[in-house]
């Protein structure tokens, strides 16, 4: 069975660690985030006929008490970049990691979320941004731990492209 | 084909202009020597272009390397050396790692070795630590050495080192991802994809925290009695979950097996690509791994099996010990009282000392042999130490018993002793009653001298005679003052006896007073009788005196028929009142006579 390393990431409180929490397998408690920054999860999709072991790494958001360790993205095919969709500031802080991450480990396969869109009527981020996004290259997909609308697609889609790498 | 075109065309052109002669040169030069000109342009094109030359050279390079290498020319490896090194230094400016993943491999085996020196001299000092330990653990494992016969190092290591080693990862280190996962059998596990990934964030997490030199990282996790054991290769990262102690020698295991295992898959290592199936064949190199695992207690149950035979042994010899112990010491006590009750012996202290028994008290010279009461007793006389001072018992057995050694009393005498007063009963002569009254209250342990039961045998034999002297009775014929006939040998034993009285008597200083009493019977005249009687009397008190008796203490008397010695209603009653008898007192003759007739000058007649 083929596996890969994939990372989660983005700003504190995005929801990262809500919107995967029923989809995949889960051993450690959610407080290795505070303690190490991560918890590490485990997901496996079937593409082509195929399953994928997706080691799902959690990155703990950064905030002002906690930068994010880089370290822990080594080896990674690929990483879900997670913003708030009610909180502009989430998406621009998203975007400057992940400048630095394309910086030190090259291109990746990746897939920008923009979660809570069960929150609509908070919305932040108008279709011209999303346009933009899409424009820059962006695979941009709306989620909901709430609903968890999506989230399976999202996982399939980061694993169909981390094994196309 | 195009080339060649080419070349035809300017001899076209010379055959139409044949007055351009230069060029008709030109074109036979060229027909001429126009393959050796290209060749030398191809020469020169080759000469100036360096890619040309670094291409030729690079196809002889390995090869004449080698030639001249053959040659057994030194010169060589003295011009690369300086490059050589000169690269060294180089690559490990850019990158020190390189050249360590390259050296890996070669260098592990040999630090081990010296660290394996290292650790065994270690060892041995910690060994010389533990002998010198006195713990109750210690002490446990000493004895189970002793009863093994196994060196004590050895019992310690082998208590030391209970372990099982349950689970064996192999772990890409870049990705954190499994490359393969051995689990011992019966080991309940969670998943590995996790768990690696969460040691490798751990491993990463501590890099990270502490900044470690030399990109060390974190070599072992301890969780109650489960240690998780790191070791880490370039590409790959070797988890061992152990539960217990494992000893220094299986991180060496682990070790060995990692290098192995980046030797042999270096290349699939280097482009892993999330694909673990080549790891699979490092299953029975890791498995190894597994083999090392936790002692079970070796065949306990023959062991206890021993153990209950062993200690039902030691429990009888124990008991049957204990048994014959107390038999002696019961044997012993009962000796020891009986010892407390003999008279003459006191028991001041007893002491055991193994199976010897120390005894210290007092004997009285005359108490029995001790060593022949422990005989007596049943009892080891070498076994008994006894030391008992001699003393004087005022014991009333002892003290008879040394009254008897000072006295001798006659067989016919009993000594007995009561709280000081030694009394003597039975008969004895007057001589030894004179030593007994002098030397008794002399004894130690007699205070007064009872002889009030004491009969004095010469007295007994005066008492005798006079029994004797006073049973006689001396016959005389009716009217006559003469013995009868036949009455001589009576007279005789009579003055025998009364000579022996008085010789006696005197012996004794007893005052004897011996009455010669006249009779006579009736018939006749009581004035006449009285006479007779007297005469009677005196004729046996001459005869005496003539026959050697002395004079002192008799006294001649006549009484008639005052004291008749029968009724005379016979003849023999009458016969015997014409007779003499005597009276024997053992008293001064003066009060043995007070009262008695004296002796009258009168010869009255009578029958």
């Amino acid at each position: 069975m083929i596996q890969k390393k994939v990372c989660m990431l983005g700003s504190f409180s995005v929801g990262k660690t809500s919107l995967v929490r029923r989809f995949v397998d889960s051993i450690f408690d959610d407080k290795y985030h505070t303690t190490i920054g991560v918890k590490v999860d485990k997901k496996v999709v079937t593409t082509s006929g195929q399953d994928v072991t997706l080691v799902l790494w959690d990155i703990h958001g950064e905030d002002v008490y906690q930068k994010m360790r880089m370290s822990y993205l080594r080896g990674m095919s690929g990483y879900l970049l997670v913003a708030d969709g009610t909180r502009r500031q989430t998406l621009d802080d998203a975007l400057s990691l992940n400048e630095r991450v394309v910086q030190e480990f090259g291109k990746l396969p990746s897939l920008l979320l923009l979660n809570k869109y069960d929150l609509t009527d908070q919305w932040e981020i108008d279709s011209a941004q999303e346009s933009k996004l899409t424009a820059a290259g962006w695979n941009v997909l709306h989620t909901s731990a709430k609903t968890g609308d999506s989230v399976e697609k999202v996982f399939l889609q980061l694993a169909q492209e981390a094994l196309g790498r | 084909m195009a080339e060649q075109a080419q070349r035809r065309a300017p001899m076209a052109q010379a055959q139409e202009n044949p007055t351009d002669n230069n060029h008709a040169y030109e074109e036979l030069r060229h027909l001429i020597v126009a393959p050796e000109t290209e060749g030398l342009a191809a020469i020169e094109e080759r000469l100036d272009n360096l890619d040309k030359r670094t291409e030729d050279v690079s196809a002889v390079v390995a090869e004449a390397i080698d030639m001249r290498r053959a040659t057994g020319d030194q010169a060589l490896a003295a011009a690369l050396a300086p490059t050589i090194q000169e690269t060294l230094r180089e690559s490990v400016r850019r990158d020190p790692h390189v050249l360590a993943d390259a050296l890996f491999p070669v260098m592990g085996p040999a630090i081990r070795k010296s660290i394996t020196e290292t650790l065994r001299s270690m060892l041995e000092s910690f060994n010389e630590a533990l002998d010198n330990s006195f713990s109750a653990r210690g002490l446990q494992w000493r004895i189970e050495a002793m009863r093994t016969g196994k060196p004590f190092a050895e019992i310690v290591l082998m208590h030391s080192l209970l372990y099982r080693v349950e689970q064996i990862f192999l772990i890409h280190r870049e990705t954190g991802l499994v490359l393969n996962h051995i689990v011992a059998p019966t080991v309940a596990t969670q998943d590995p994809d996790m768990i690696a990934g969460m040691l490798s964030a751990i491993q990463q997490f501590v890099r990270d925290s502490f900044h470690s030199p030399n990109d060390e990282t974190l070599g072992s996790l301890n969780v109650g009695e489960l240690q998780v054991w790191l070791e880490e290769s370039p590409n790959a990262v070797l988890a061992a979950v152990i539960r217990g102690h494992a000893p220094a020698d299986f991180r060496e295991a682990m070790n060995e097996a990692l290098e192995d295992v980046q030797r042999h898959f270096s290349s699939a290592l280097a482009s892993f690509k999330g694909d673990a199936g080549p790891f699979r064949a490092a299953d029975e190199r890791l498995s190894k791994l597994l083999e090392t695992r936790f002692r079970e207690a070796p065949t306990e149950k023959k062991k206890t099996r021993t153990a209950v035979i062993v200690g039902g042994v030691a429990l009888a010899l124990f008991v049957g010990w204990l048994g014959y112990v107390s038999y002696l010491s019961w044997e012993w006590s009962r000796f020891l009282s009986a010892l407390q009750k003999q008279p003459g012996i006191v028991v001041v202290s007893y002491a055991r000392d193994g199976r010897t028994f120390h005894i210290q008290g007092f004997r009285d010279p005359l108490a029995p042999d001790p060593k022949t009461l422990v005989s007596q007793a049943g009892l080891d006389p070498t076994k008994a130490d006894l030391q008992l001072a001699p003393y004087y018992s005022l014991d009333d057995a002892i003290v008879a018993r040394r009254a008897e050694h000072v006295l001798h009393p006659p067989p016919t005498v009993k000594l007995a002793s009561k709280q000081g007063q030694l009394s003597a009963e039975g008969s004895a002569s007057q001589q030894w009653i004179a030593k007994l009254e002098e030397r008794g209250p002399w004894i130690a342990g007699v205070t007064e001298v009872d002889e009030s039961h004491l009969i004095n045998s010469n007295l007994q034999q005066l008492y005798t005679l006079k029994d004797s002297i006073e049973s006689d009775v001396l016959l005389f014929p009716l009217g006559s003052a003469d013995l009868e006939s036949g009455q001589e040998a009576k007279l005789e034993r009579v003055q025998n006896q009364i000579r022996d009285l008085q010789t006696q008597a005197e012996d004794l200083h007893q005052p004897l007073t011996i009455q010669i009493i006249g009779h006579s019977d009736s018939s006749g005249i009581e004035g006449t009788n009285l006479v007779l009687s007297q005469q009677r009397a005196e004729q046996i008190h001459h005869s005496f005196l003539r026959n050697g008796v002395r004079h002192q203490g008799l006294q001649p008397d006549g009484v008639g028929t005052k004291q008749p010695l029968r009724t005379e209603d016979s003849e023999e009653g009458r016969q015997l009142n014409r007779s003499v008898t005597f009276k024997v007192s053992f008293a001064p003759a003066s009060s043995a006579t007070a009262g008695s007739p004296s002796g009258s000058a009168a010869t009255p007649r009578g029958h």
